[in-house]
């Protein structure tokens, strides 16, 4: 895998900490992060994250665990959603990650998908 | 001579029409980055060519009113008898011309303001470039516009997504802000306004975009197929939630095409479609020209015409 930029990892984190159910540990963070990271890499930007109240931290044992802050959320959900509903136009000047699926595309998909499981990563 | 002006206005017309006919497809055939460098920068030029021609031989009619005429110093019924087009041509044109900018002026504003809107309303969240996590089940991801717009990604699709698939996924969104693929795409669908024959070129630019940032997202997280998937898997998770209230825009591409293509190998530039499309575009450039060189060649017969009709005979 290539190299990670500040923020991409910051991304990264952020993505990872919110996707989890449980708080993570620096050392559990790292290993779903993959490749060949530094612990103390990840400290560094659990610190930085810590400190732009993004995440926040709790004792488990002998370590800290990170949590990705929710409350802020609500008033951004609130925010994003309705740029969401606010019909085409403010939809439009937003750039999808993937756009809507016909039921002749969810077949296709299907079938693309296997072949990129397929062949192993 | 002033069969020229027409002969080039029919040849502006026909190469404006092939452009808007093969270029979207030529587009596909190169690597995506620079099939949208190209197509919207082209799809520009034609939209002004457009404009340009409309003016020109619009321009024959109103200069035929009396205050035009006399301000420009020629002669109204010269300029008729010589105009090589019946008189509902130069109208035709005349007004398409007023209704062309007038479509990209409110089109463009309209698509400013909203572009500003959202970027105000995003101000407060997070910093720029930065993750903002929504706390919502649905699947959903997209950027907010603008270099320093924001990654919006539900927490549903985070929690579906492996951590590399996360990876790809945000790779993906970080290259439409790093490269302001908004700004690119108003820039075509402005074209579009002015030259409704474009409005294939800008579904072309909206999927070249996409490609760009898969693309951009492969050679980030160094697999094709790994950024294939996490496409794949977020279409249909999105498909398979429960229909909330999403806008149905076609925006994001054609999915199935874009999972295709990053299952192949990378795509390498070709000079022929990256020819044709220069070519055309330098032709365009040069049928414009004649006509409006003709249009003036006739104004300035007509104004030679009134001023030896008013001289004194010695």
């Amino acid at each position: 895998m290539g190299r990670r930029s500040r923020g991409t990892l910051e991304q990264e984190v952020v993505a990872a900490l919110a996707a989890s159910p449980a708080p993570m540990t620096p050392a559990q963070v790292r290993d779903q992060l993959g490749g060949r990271l530094a612990y103390t890499t990840v400290m560094t930007v659990l610190a930085r994250l810590s400190e732009k109240g993004l995440v926040t931290r709790e004792r488990v044992g002998r370590a800290y665990a990170y949590t990705a802050v929710r409350d802020e959320a609500e008033v951004t959900a609130r925010q994003m959603q309705r740029l969401l509903d606010a019909g085409d136009d403010r939809a439009a000047v937003l750039s999808r990650f993937v756009g809507v699926l016909s039921d002749d595309d969810e077949q296709l998909l299907t079938d693309l998908l296997r072949r990129a499981e397929g062949g192993g990563t | 001579m002033t069969g020229d002006m027409a002969v080039g206005t029919l040849v502006a017309g026909a190469l404006i029409a092939l452009f808007a006919l093969i270029g979207p497809g030529l587009a596909r055939r190169l690597p995506p980055a620079v099939a949208t460098r190209l197509l919207v920068p082209a799809s520009l030029v034609v939209a002004g060519s457009t404009v340009w021609v409309l003016v020109a031989v619009g321009f024959i009619w109103v200069a035929q009113f009396p205050a035009v005429s006399r301000y420009g110093q020629w002669s109204a019924a010269e300029l008729r008898a010589d105009t090589p087009f019946p008189t509902a041509i130069p109208v035709g044109c005349g007004l398409l011309a007023v209704l062309a900018v007038t479509r990209a002026a409110t089109r463009g504003t309209r698509r400013m303001r909203l572009l500003l809107a959202v970027r105000q309303s995003c101000r407060g969240i997070g910093e720029p470039g930065s993750l903002v996590v929504l706390d919502n089940d649905r699947p959903d991801a997209f950027a907010t516009p603008g270099a320093d717009g924001r990654i919006v990604v539900t927490r549903g699709l985070l929690r579906a997504l492996s951590a590399d698939e996360r990876r790809a996924l945000l790779a993906h969104e970080a290259a439409h802000l790093a490269h302001r693929h908004v700004w690119w795409l108003l820039a075509a669908e402005l074209a579009a306004a002015a030259n409704p024959v474009l409005a294939p070129t800008v579904r072309a630019v909206t999927h070249t975009v996409e490609r760009w940032a898969d693309e951009d997202a492969a050679r980030a997280v160094t697999d094709r197929r790994l950024v294939a998937r996490t496409l794949a898997r977020t279409a249909l998770l999105i498909r398979a939630a429960p229909a909330g209230r999403v806008s149905l825009t076609a925006v994001g591409g054609d999915v199935p095409e874009r999972v295709r293509a990053l299952l192949e190998p990378p795509p390498r530039p070709r000079v022929i479609p990256l020819a044709v499309l220069v070519v055309l575009l330098v032709a365009t450039t040069v049928a414009t020209g004649t006509v409006q060189r003709r249009g003036d060649q006739l104004l300035d017969q007509a104004g030679t015409a009134t001023v030896a009709h008013h001289r004194p005979v010695r």
